[in-house]
């Protein structure tokens, strides 16, 4: 008897563990939580994982390029060939809800919760 | 037995606790391109996705109404709107929604408050502006300000008195033929507020709209916390402010976007009136006001101003405040609009 409740005590704390851990692994606000989105002339050219380093060139229907790097949970815009460069000179952004707009080229690079996961 | 029972419920606990986050309300946003030539961005808590949706339509849709109507660059199927008044200068009343009339109203009561400081009568010194940049962006090669003497005649067309409303006819008639409109001055203003005003006559609330600069929010955030509203620094680093505003607008005007260059000379998009050249004693001008149009007028109309007199007119108006950088990094603001900024 004694042994099956010491059992169930261990499955349900591990349970509990594995749910705290999984909670804050997908707490809001963390790297591991959310996306960077491309969207180009209205439409999702891109979703990449935040918490992942990568380097993408975006080029618009007219040619129009913009090069966006995730790093160290941070998106940016290294360059681009829009005349006002507004989308080279913005911060970095890692927060949901954050932008970077290239409005020349039609670019908007959010940062949103991964799809699905609610 | 019952402690293992109680074990896996607390786990059970736990996981519902997980699941019931879902019901509250969760911060969504849509981003449009296609109003105003600038970003304009929705925030809103709504507890469903279809809720948003429905909330995103009725903003997007009233945006491109009034975006239509104030558009003086193309004509829109059975519309007449400003680009259908200034093609009639000279020859005809236009009958036109009252949404113009009302915004028109506005704009010449915000002309004659600021000394003619904002005109939306300067459209055709603004033309000239406006293709000199575009054959910047197209030919950088061959970029060059408009001429002097083609921006004086220009000039010669700009007084606001000759825009005619009638009221009870529904019409705008420029008498002038070469008199032009342009209303980007107060245009994004004005159609956030009206916006706004649907919103709150529907009771909805937890709603930030940003329309390239010019923001206006209702209510708090989901958590009840009130929106914070950044300023930009035109000089990159920090932001120059950042806001708590309860239910106010916030509007604001730079020259650091928007320009072209010839011979690293910058021309930026905000032209004085006086000079008919881009107004040089400021690079960002932020207005609160409770009235968002009031708030984007007034923004353009103090760039146009020195120190002191957009001090004293800012401060003479009720409910109103102003952050003005200068070039140089520094700044003036009014003694209320401390008491808006969040510590950092």
């Amino acid at each position: 008897m004694a042994k099956r409740n010491d059992a169930l005590l261990a499955a349900a704390l591990l349970l509990a563990a594995l749910l705290l851990w999984g909670a804050a692994r997908l707490r809001p606000g963390s790297a591991a939580a959310l996306d960077v989105t491309v969207t180009v002339d209205g439409g999702e050219a891109a979703r990449l994982p935040l918490a992942e380093d990568a380097r993408l060139e975006i080029v618009n229907a007219r040619g129009g390029v913009n090069v966006l790097v995730v790093e160290g949970g941070a998106a940016r815009v290294v360059g681009a060939d829009c005349p006002n460069q507004v989308c080279v000179r913005s911060r970095p952004i890692s927060q949901e809800g954050e932008l970077i707009v290239c409005l020349p080229h039609g670019v908007v690079i959010a940062i949103e919760r991964h799809e699905g996961g609610r | 037995m019952r402690r293992g029972m109680a074990c896996l419920g607390l786990a059970l606990c736990l996981l519902l606790a997980g699941c019931a986050r879902e019901a509250r309300p969760q911060r969504r946003q849509a981003v449009w391109l296609d109003v105003f030539d600038t970003v304009t961005v929705l925030t809103a808590y709504t507890a469903t996705e279809e809720e948003f949706a429905r909330l995103s339509e009725e903003v997007h849709g009233e945006l491109l109404a009034c975006h239509r109507l104030f558009d003086i660059y193309n004509e829109y199927e059975g519309l007449n709107n400003l680009h259908t008044v200034n093609g009639s200068a000279g020859i005809a009343p236009v009958r036109t929604d009252a949404r113009v009339l009302d915004m028109l109203e506005e704009a010449r009561a915000m002309h004659d408050a600021t000394g003619g400081r904002v005109n939306v009568a300067m459209g055709a010194v603004l033309a000239l502006w406006h293709e000199a940049r575009a054959v910047a962006g197209e030919d950088p090669e061959h970029a060059r300000p408009p001429e002097a003497a083609a921006l004086a005649e220009a000039a010669a067309h700009t007084d606001i008195s000759g825009v005619l409303l009638d009221r009870g006819a529904g019409t705008v008639f420029l008498a002038d033929p070469a008199m032009r409109l342009d209303v980007g001055a107060i245009g994004k203003g004005w159609a956030v507020r009206s916006v706004c005003e649907r919103l709150r006559g529907e009771g909805v609330t937890g709603v930030c709209l940003s329309a390239g600069g010019n923001i206006a929010t209702i209510g708090a955030r989901g958590d009840g916390s009130p929106w914070r509203v950044a300023v930009e620094n035109p000089f990159g680093g920090d932001y120059a402010a950042v806001l708590a505003i309860g239910d106010l607008a916030a509007v604001t005007s730079g020259s650091y976007e928007r320009f072209f260059t010839v011979d690293g000379v910058r021309y930026h998009h905000i032209i004085d009136p006086e000079t008919l050249y881009p107004s040089d004693r400021w690079v960002s001008v932020t207005v609160l006001a409770e009235d968002s149009a009031l708030a984007d007028a007034l923004s353009t109309a103090l760039f146009n101003m020195d120190g002191a007199e957009a001090l004293a007119l800012a401060e003479g108006m009720e409910g109103v405040e102003a952050l003005l950088i200068r070039p140089d990094g520094t700044s003036v603001e009014t003694a209320g609009f401390a008491a808006f900024r969040q510590g950092g």
